[in-house]
């Protein structure tokens, strides 16, 4: 060895020694996995132990990446450009298995791993990992530090390395295709062979079950169809059997009509737009003859390309559905309306109902269905410059089937210049264009907010979403209804078990299937722990975007004592998919009791002193108070759910309005405050906890025994030991298991009051195994859409406090 | 000769000789040793990732920018008044009338900036206190 290597050696050892105990990590999250990135900050995990104590708000402050959840196609040009910012020597850690693989969503909006256009050096692996694996992924970049030879790099010699240098994966040469893993090849993924929708001699097929659960419809449902039929005559149909709600079928030309009627004069008013979507009907089994059908029928069994699926008579092509809601007396209504053609036109309800905006341009981008008047029909959710509806039948859904997202789509696809979003002039002055977010500490998540400024005043303002679409609604069309309840986790992936609620309430409406009791109430339970979760997290952040640092420590040290009994129950802790069809995973185990009944006692104690903190600070009554004004007329109008719409002073509330899975049993109040303002929205979440904390209390201490598993082995898993006494445990387990149990053809639409606010599942079931259409009502849909009419001509740092105050989250908006 | 070094002026030119060295040496060090790559996005202002929109040099409102050149403005006249409130005794009434005719003027300005609205922030939103 020469000697002047060996002095190299030790100039090495002395670099990298204090390179390694001196990160410094981007603040960069993209989805769930930064949740227990953030958590390995706080006081239990203690990262800075490992000298990665703080995050930095800009890349131009980090040599550490970690690229913390799902690699969406809209955001991969961001990703590559703040890792291009950041100095050099850098790292990249990949953390996730949607970060590392595209994970459980093979979908087209998801770039298959951050290798492709990022080199890597350590993976941490899990769904989402836990924080301990954080710490233990840390430790191995320290150990690959270790190894680099910085100092020649250094003293711009010739030789040495540091940073990452791995050169990215090249698809379907070192990377491969199969999101599965190796050892699969010729086993074609599940959900694009065995069972697809067009699939006409499905297996499920041959299965029986008892038609969709029917309701009778109440007095004032009959009275409005009787007014409704002597206003419209022929227009309008009623479907003369529901699961769910009352439904009308009107013809195209008239739904707006009917729509204006049932607002502003029917009795009582529907004055809410819930939800508006499409169904494409063009893979339904019985209605369409197939050749209508352009899509890629894979596996379609006939000869000459043509199929042999019976013609079973006409439908349309693609039905509308708007979901109706009044306030007084709680009602619900859903109105279909077919459309025929490819990309057939309708009229716009943008003058009826503002919120439809967003609604309507998500059925246009994902179905192709114009609306006529709408104000600025383009793009929502996907990159302005992508092709193709992806709800169609005939899209792909995996991205795996598509052409492969490499560096150099990541360089060319660049994102929408801000100038397109916002006005650039007002009067003679000129205003500053920013961009807020996507990757920004006060945005939440990955939401652009395009500001123009005029001073320090927000002269405009625009929303750019879409950076967390991870296509679920597609998603749910291929899995089968077991395997969607994972999905459902991650739509709110702070609410955790309360999301599987919603759904499989819609899917148990459908089929009419029964709960037992103590399933009910282990789900409220649950489901009470998760709004409490949320709720801590939001206590801290929102302090803290208000410049109040310290209740993030306390917050997150509660938090953690919950997650530990979500564990102890779930065996999860940010997504336990731990709710079935038909009732639990499993019974709750021994020990549960004392740990809810000694949470509920600290937590109890320690609201005050977070209150103690906070209420009454002079400082952040001065940030929140008068901040941020909705007035509850505009709250209604624009479909503002949850808390947030309870901080308007209306006391509405869907586990009061439309009682579900046992809640009328229980004694809680619905936390009301005046002023629609961002310190009225602090009341209210924080009463929420402790209206929360009564209703734990109350399904602990009268929790009933016996099954928590519906004995209706059609659709439910059966117990596994039962599998091994009993032949019809084990046909049904394994038919469950594998195909997945059938749902009667019909539709459902269930909405639950999740931490934000109202979260509804429709579902529409074509008799198979898996979802023919899954629509997901996100509340942040919706209240998010609201927010330039707060923000506008207020001051750029109040827009930080009604971000914090309106507590959204990126999945639930994109989904 | 030796009353030329008396006030240690070899010290001081020492000093500042070994100031200017180390920030030389420092600066340098950090120029030379630092890995640089200037790609073009590395060139590019950072705006959360995205791709800046326009120009920011143009007219553009600033009422941070007020408000400091006015503290500035009434920072510097509190010098004066420390150096009077120092000498207070030695001033004598004379002093005293002049520091109150100085403060006086300095009102007046206050007041001038004030009713030009020098003072609000130009939002339109109306808070209340």
């Amino acid at each position: 060895m020469r000697a002047e290597d060996l002095l190299f050696t030790r100039t090495d050892a002395l670099i990298n020694w204090a390179r390694k105990y001196s990160f410094w990590p981007m603040f960069f999250g993209l989805s769930c996995c930064f949740i227990e990135e953030s958590v390995a900050l706080t006081s239990r995990y203690d990262l800075s132990r490992f000298g990665a104590e703080v995050l930095r708000g800009s890349p131009r402050q980090s040599d550490l990446l970690i690229t913390s959840g799902t690699i969406f196609k809209k955001m991969a040009p961001a990703i590559l450009r703040l890792y291009e910012q950041m100095p050099e020597p850098k790292w990249v850690i990949s953390m996730g298995s949607c970060s590392n693989c595209g994970g459980m969503y093979d979908v087209y909006s998801v770039v298959q791993g951050i290798d492709q256009i990022l080199p890597v050096d350590v993976y941490i692996p899990g769904c989402p990992p836990r924080p301990e694996a954080v710490l233990e992924g840390l430790i191995l970049l320290q150990e690959k530090i270790r190894s680099e030879r910085p100092s020649r790099s250094i003293l711009h010699l010739s030789g040495g390395t540091q940073g990452s240098r791995r050169p990215i994966l090249v698809d379907g040469i070192t990377k491969s295709r199969d999101s599965r893993g190796p050892g699969y090849l010729g086993t074609l993924p599940r959900g694009t062979s065995e069972t697809p929708p067009w699939f006409w001699d499905s297996r499920s097929d041959l299965m029986w079950t008892p038609p969709a659960h029917r309701i009778e419809l109440h007095e004032r449902d009959k009275s409005l169809a009787q007014i409704l039929k002597e206003k419209f005559g022929d227009a309008i149909r009623q479907t003369p059997e529901t699961s769910d709600m009352v439904t009308y079928h009107v013809t195209g030309n008239r739904v707006k009509e009917v729509l204006k009627f049932l607002k502003t004069e029917a009795s009582p008013k529907y004055l809410r737009l819930d939800d508006l979507t499409a169904i494409d009907e063009s893979a339904r089994r019985d209605q369409k003859p197939v050749s209508h059908y352009d899509g890629t029928v894979v596996n379609e069994i006939g000869q000459n390309g043509k199929s042999a699926r019976p013609d079973k008579g006409i439908g349309p092509d693609y039905t509308l559905v708007y979901h109706l809601l009044s306030f007084d007396p709680p009602g619900r209504l859903r109105l279909k309306v077919g459309l025929t053609g490819r990309e057939p036109v309708t009229q716009t309800i943008t003058d009826l109902w503002p919120s439809a905006s967003w609604y309507e341009r998500e059925t246009y981008e994902m179905f192709g269905i114009r609306f006529e008047g709408h104000p600025d029909l383009r793009r929502l959710i996907l990159p302005h410059d992508w092709e193709g509806h992806p709800l169609r039948k005939g899209y792909p859904g995996r991205a795996t089937e598509m052409t492969p997202y490499t560096h150099a789509s990541a360089v060319e696809h660049q994102p929408l210049d801000a100038g397109a979003f916002v006005k650039q002039k007002e009067g003679d002055q000129e205003l500053l264009v920013l961009n807020m977010g996507p990757q920004h500490v006060g945005t939440h998540g990955l939401m652009r907010f395009v500001l123009a400024l005029d001073g320090e005043r927000i002269a405009d303002i625009n929303l750019d979403i879409g950076y967390h679409h991870r296509g679920v609604e597609k998603i749910g069309e291929r899995q089968s209804w077991h395997q969607f309840i994972p999905y459902t986790d991650r739509v709110d992936y702070m609410g955790g078990v309360a999301n599987n609620l919603s759904y499989l309430l819609s899917v148990e409406t459908l089929a009419g299937i029964e709960v037992p009791e103590r399933a009910q109430f282990v789900r409220v339970m649950l489901s009470e722990f998760f709004r409490i979760n949320n709720h801590l997290v939001w206590f801290g952040t929102f302090c803290h975007d208000v410049g109040a640092m310290t209740p993030t420590f306390y917050t997150f040290r509660e938090r953690e004592q919950l997650m530990d009994i979500v564990e102890l129950i779930t065996g999860g802790r940010l997504h336990p998919a731990w709710f079935r069809i038909g009732g639990l995973a499993m019974d709750l185990p021994e020990g549960w009791k004392e740990a809810v009944d000694a949470f509920v006692k600290v937590l109890r104690e320690r609201i005050g002193d977070y209150e103690a903190l906070i209420t009454k600070n002079p400082i952040f009554r001065a940030r929140t108070q008068g901040v941020g004004v909705l007035s509850l007329k505009d709250a209604m109008e624009w479909g503002v759910t949850g808390p947030n719409l309870r901080a308007c002073g209306l006391e509405w509330d869907v586990r009061k309005k439309f009682p579900y899975s046992g809640y009328e049993n229980f004694n809680f109040d619905i936390p009301t405050a005046p002023g629609g303002d961002c310190y009225a929205r602090y009341l209210v979440r924080v009463e929420e906890i402790r209206q929360s904390l009564r209703i734990i209390e109350q399904a602990a201490s009268q929790m009933p025994g016996g099954s928590v598993m519906t004995d209706d082995t059609r659709y439910a898993v059966p117990d596994k030991k039962d599998t091994l006494k009993d032949i019809e445990s084990l046909i049904h387990h394994f038919i469950n298991v594998t195909r997945g149990p059938k749902i009667p053809k019909g539709e459902a639409y269930t909405a639950t009051e999740i931490s934000r606010g109202e979260q509804g599942y429709y579902v529409v079931s074509d008799g198979l195994n898996m979802a023919y259409r899954m629509r997901i009502r996100a509340p942040g849909f919706a209240n998010v859409q609201v927010m330039p009419l707060m923000a506008k001509d207020g001051l750029l740092s109040d827009l930080l406090a009604i971000i914090g105050s309106i507590d959204y989250i990126l999945p639930d908006i994109d989904r | 000769m030796e009353a030329f070094w008396k006030p240690g002026i070899l010290t001081l030119g020492l000093y500042a000789g070994l100031v200017l060295a180390l920030t030389g040496v420092l600066l340098f060090l950090c120029s030379w040793l630092g890995e640089k790559r200037g790609t073009h996005e590395k060139q590019r202002a950072y705006e959360c990732g995205m791709i800046p929109s326009g120009s920011a040099r143009f007219r553009y409102p600033v009422p941070f920018y007020l408000v400091a050149i006015f503290f500035l403005i009434f920072d510097v006249e509190a010098a004066f008044i420390f150096a009077w409130a120092v000498a207070f005794n030695e001033l004598g009434w004379t002093g005293w009338l002049q520091i109150v005719f100085f403060i006086t003027i300095l009102l007046f300005g206050l007041f001038y900036i004030w009713g030009k609205g020098g003072l609000d922030w130009r939002t339109k939103v109306s808070r209340p206190s």
